[in-house]
């Protein structure tokens, strides 16, 4: 294996890169933060819209209710997360600016639609 | 049904896209039987990795606990997105020295361990999206009615995913072999840029990373990457409509990384003029190459 990477400058600066932006990177302790709950349920997600402060970091608890797994997903969010039947997840959600950005359930796309409304 | 077969055929493209280029670019050297057992053998792990991974994503096999399975997906496609690039090095070297390669035995060690890069590459584009797809397939089958459905998207699945596959076979053989290679390059580096860019988001979706700006632009109404093309486009290429500063400045280092290294790798062979191979074989080669 010694080879793939002696040989190859180029993944040198590739991993440099990252471990950098690693050490760069300040992580705030996730205490006192507001958490919302969110249930999906074989495509259905309840409540469909979310108010959220601005400004802050949240934490959104999702609970799979349904019969089959789900994906919940957000491009706007930047979440990607498969959760099982009767399965539970918690995402943190950075301090967004007012908006809205959507999500979606990637295995139920025609109905599992909602929207987080940052206020 | 149509959306099913729509997520089959996607989570299929990029383990597709990895295989057939390796696939075509194998079949025309002359150890092409040695690399083939290692290309299939990757596609073996990888779907032993695609069903451990769903497994564990179903929670059955749920020794992972928290962010443990966030860190995993996010270790395989950082180094996905790695050897990709690596990957795409090394074809563009062998490419050119094959014949030399194959007479000195020290070269020949160094490229097993290539291989052994190949398996691996190849095992975690397989696997990667293939356990989404695995999953997604069960919630189908647990559905109501869609244990119907099942075997009818498995099998036009399949089929889609294996059309993508004759594609690429197809057009290794329409364009000329240098042309193809150019193409397959650009697409698998731009793929490597979209899994590094997915890596970084992860990262800043586990709180190890900041967003330094976000969003720095909003091109939704443009191209919106949730929908389906803007969503295919976002997955292969790392497009964002409303990107953050950090992914974005990861993206233009590593194309600059990137096209600096060609560049160099280009300059570099110029100057180690290759001599023209002699075998039956090497010559074949050459003359494809020029065709």
């Amino acid at each position: 294996m010694h080879s793939i990477f002696r040989k190859n400058r180029l993944l040198t600066p590739y991993w440099l890169a990252f471990a950098c932006a690693v050490l760069f990177a300040a992580s705030a302790a996730a205490a006192e933060v507001p958490l919302f709950k969110l249930v999906a349920r074989d495509g259905v997600f309840e409540p469909a819209v979310i108010e959220v402060p601005a400004g802050q970091r949240v934490r959104i608890e999702i609970s799979n209710e349904g019969k089959t797994p789900m994906e919940f997903e957000s491009r706007d969010l930047r979440q990607e997360k498969v959760i099982p039947p009767g399965g539970k997840a918690t995402l943190t959600i950075k301090a967004m600016k007012p908006g809205e950005y959507r999500f979606f359930d990637e295995f139920h796309e025609k109905t599992g639609q909602g929207r987080l409304i940052v206020k | 049904m149509g959306n099913a077969l729509f997520i089959v055929w996607r989570e299929s493209a990029e383990a597709m896209l990895v295989v057939g280029i390796l696939y075509a670019w194998l079949r025309q050297r002359p150890d092409a039987a040695v690399g083939m057992r290692y290309l299939w053998g990757g596609v073996a792990a990888g779907a032993a990795l695609a069903l451990v991974l769903a497994l564990i994503m179903l929670g059955i096999a749920s020794s992972l606990s928290g962010n443990a399975l966030d860190y995993f997906q996010l270790a395989i496609m950082l180094v996905a997105s790695g050897l990709i690039v690596q990957m795409v090095f090394w074809m563009r070297k062998r490419g050119r020295t094959f014949k030399k390669d194959l007479e000195s035995s020290m070269a020949r060690n160094a490229s097993a361990a290539n291989w052994w890069g190949l398996l691996i590459v190849v095992a975690l584009a397989v696997g990667r999206e293939t356990a989404e797809t695995v999953v997604f397939l069960y919630g189908l089958g647990a559905e109501k009615g869609g244990i119907a459905d099942l075997p009818i998207v498995l099998v036009l699945g399949v089929g889609a995913a294996f059309a993508t596959f004759w594609l690429l076979q197809q057009g290794s053989r329409v364009l000329s072999w240098r042309m193809f290679f150019r193409v397959s390059e650009i697409l698998l580096l731009l793929l490597a840029g979209a899994l590094l860019v997915s890596g970084v988001e992860k990262l800043i979706a586990l709180d190890v990373l900041p967003t330094l700006v976000d969003p720095v632009w909003d091109t939704s109404r443009l191209l919106d990457d949730s929908g389906r093309i803007g969503g295919l486009i976002a997955s292969f290429t790392g497009y964002r409509a409303r990107p953050a500063l950090l992914p974005l400045l990861v993206l233009a280092a590593y194309w600059a990384v990137v096209w600096w290294s060609l560049g160099r790798a280009g300059r570099s062979a110029a100057t180690r003029a290759v001599p023209a191979p002699a075998t039956p074989a090497g010559e074949a080669l050459r003359r494809a190459e020029h065709r």
